[in-house]
């Protein structure tokens, strides 16, 4: 099951592209690229939504009707849930519709990582596996095997810059810039210190650079080219929508007042 | 905020957990690969490389004795005629070693590390020096002592086939499409052939050129001069390096066809034999039999009209050619209850082989 929705589709999107773009070195990074700007292109309104709905709960957090019931029902649970319920309805509000994209986001990110290992098939197995992978309309002996050179990378395996004997993870820092930078802009301030909603975006904000760059150390460099190109195109979509919060980079972005709706 | 504290860093562990586990490299996996003399079987599989007494399926050795997940050997060990069993790792270290067969120590003082890729392909021992292919695209060229004797020559792409030679020059295939005829003397590449597609299997060397499998679904047939030719053709890919025995070269596909081609009149010996699945597998050789490996999990002996004298069933998958040691055949299935099982000619099972966990 999923191997037929989600490895092969991948994979083969991934080989037609390489091989549409000649089948050369660094082409495969191309493709990878390509991929991610698809895949960027068909999650846009998913994505659309994530900004609305995590704009919408951080206004909410500020909202005087909003904060008076945290309060007058600070003990009662039960009421807190129904009257925070009876809000959402109100204003139209879908309080998972800022989690959806993030969930979409990890088939596609384990699809992608195993789509890219089987396309370069490191051993024999890999590459039997990768001829039972292919649509027969794919001209897969011409193409395989695929050039895994991209700039300086092998992109089935974890990069790093030797520099006087030592490793350095570069992908790695700059996934985990990419991903510090994305989630910064897309991160409205808050006033209000019981603001779950603002924590939680900032607990975010530390887990996922750390969490990325992680996976960008251990893990093929292919995937880092998706983590930096997707970060990327997340950072222009925030920019192109007028929402980006650029002072929160230089630690300037100020608090928005609750106001009474 | 805990529960959904919670969910967030479940999420992120459960997707470090997943990638780990589908995680291709460090290569991920691979088949085992085998070679024998007339008292051992030894077998490279994953993290070890086993020696196995052919008299009673019993363990000689392992190496190293314990696992190091830096090391990983899929290629198929050589036996040199100095005593020495020639092996590269695949794993993210890439030590080129020689062992004693007796004992499983190391020979050499220091490994040879010089490659910048995995070891898939096994060496190639000739006139006292071995030619070792790497995934890097050069052909390493030592000394038995395990020192660089020449300088590298670069193929091109990765190579996981065995060169071959027919005494004079060497016969390299490698991934990108190519042939290579090298001249061991002067270290050149004398000249370079496109299959029209990949090839992981070594060249079969004939009387007066050498056979070649590739994706392309082909034979061809090379000369030293570097004139070529398609000579048949299969319906899928060919993967292992067909077998000439007299007048006639044995070959299989992946869709599981075993053709016998003879190679004067170029007409196949018979209409497509098809046992029971893929073959990877190279084919095997011996007295009146074809021995025939599949995908399938399945061991069968062909006699030369390609009727099935016996079959059995290992079980697993057999990509590893089998190989023979004095009155056995042995046969390496993956993914298998056991790891080794050795027949004789007739079919009976003598021993098979688990190692200890």
């Amino acid at each position: 099951m999923w191997q037929t929705i989600i490895i092969q589709p991948m994979t083969n999107l991934l080989l037609w592209i390489y091989d549409i773009l000649g089948h050369g070195p660094h082409m495969f990074g191309l493709a990878i690229i390509l991929f991610t700007i698809l895949i960027k292109l068909l999650t846009w309104p998913l994505n659309a939504s994530q900004v609305k709905g995590a704009q919408a709960m951080q206004e909410l957090q500020n909202d005087k009707e909003w904060q008076d019931i945290q309060k007058k029902y600070a003990k009662d649970k039960e009421k807190l849930a129904q009257e925070q319920m009876r809000i959402y309805k109100d204003r139209g509000i879908n309080p998972f519709a800022s989690c959806l994209p993030t969930l979409v986001q990890f088939p596609i990110i384990i699809g992608l990582y195993q789509s890219i290992t089987r396309a370069l098939s490191a051993t024999p197995f890999d590459m039997l596996q990768l001829a039972r992978t292919v649509y027969p309309f794919q001209n897969v002996e011409n193409i395989i095997p695929l050039n895994s050179t991209f700039l300086w990378m092998d992109l089935g395996r974890p990069e790093s810059i030797q520099i006087l004997g030592f490793g350095l993870p570069t992908l790695a820092v700059i996934v985990a810039l990419t991903t510090w930078v994305q989630s910064k802009l897309t991160m409205p301030a808050s006033s209000n210190p019981n603001d779950q909603s603002a924590q939680m975006t900032k607990m975010m904000g530390v887990y996922m650079p750390l969490m990325l760059g992680w996976f960008a150390l251990n893990f093929a460099s292919g995937i880092s080219v998706y983590f930096i190109i997707s970060n990327l195109l997340g950072v222009a979509q925030y920019a192109a929508t007028g929402r980006a919060n650029w002072s929160n980079l230089f630690g300037g972005g100020k608090p928005s007042p609750a106001k009474k709706k | 905020m805990k529960t959904k504290r919670l969910l967030l860093i479940s999420l992120l562990m459960l997707g470090a957990i997943i990638l780990s586990a589908c995680s291709g490299r460090p290569l991920s996996n691979n088949w085992p690969g085998l070679a024998a003399d007339a008292e051992r079987a030894y077998m490279s599989s994953g993290s070890f490389i086993y020696s196995v007494n052919v008299e009673n399926g019993r363990e000689a050795w392992q190496y190293p004795s314990e696992a190091d997940n830096k090391l990983l050997f899929y290629a198929t060990p050589v036996l040199t005629q100095d005593g020495q069993l020639l092996i590269g790792s695949a794993g993210t270290n890439h030590p080129f070693i020689s062992l004693n067969p007796e004992t499983g120590k190391e020979n050499w003082a220091e490994n040879f590390s010089g490659a910048k890729g995995a070891w898939m392909a096994s060496p190639l021992v000739f006139n006292e020096k071995i030619y070792a292919p790497n995934t890097d695209g050069f052909l390493y060229i030592l000394d038995m002592e395990g020192k660089q004797a020449a300088a590298p020559i670069k193929l091109g792409g990765a190579l996981w086939s065995t060169p071959s030679t027919d005494g004079t020059l060497l016969y390299v295939t490698s991934l990108d499409h190519n042939l290579h005829v090298i001249d061991p003397v002067q270290g050149v590449i004398k000249e370079t052939i496109d299959l029209g597609g990949a090839a992981p299997g070594s060249p079969a060397i004939g009387a007066d050129g050498v056979y070649v499998g590739s994706f392309a679904s082909t034979v061809e047939f090379i000369q030293s001069n570097g004139n070529h030719e398609v000579i048949t053709t299969a319906g899928n890919w060919i993967w292992g390096t067909p077998v000439i025995d007299g007048n006639t070269l044995y070959y299989a596909d992946l869709d599981g066809i075993v053709y016998s081609l003879d190679i004067a009149s170029g007409s196949q010996n018979w209409d497509g034999v098809q046992p029971d699945g893929p073959v990877v597998a190279s084919l095997l050789v011996v007295g009146d039999q074809l021995y025939v490996a599949t995908e399938s999990g399945s061991f069968f002996a062909l006699d030369r009209e390609g009727k099935i004298a016996w079959e059995k069933i290992p079980g697993g998958k057999i990509y590893t050619s089998p190989v023979i040691s004095g009155e056995l055949i042995l046969v390496a299935p993956y993914q298998a209850e056991f790891a080794l099982v050795a027949y004789d000619v007739e079919g009976k099972q003598a021993w098979t082989f688990t190692p200890e966990k």
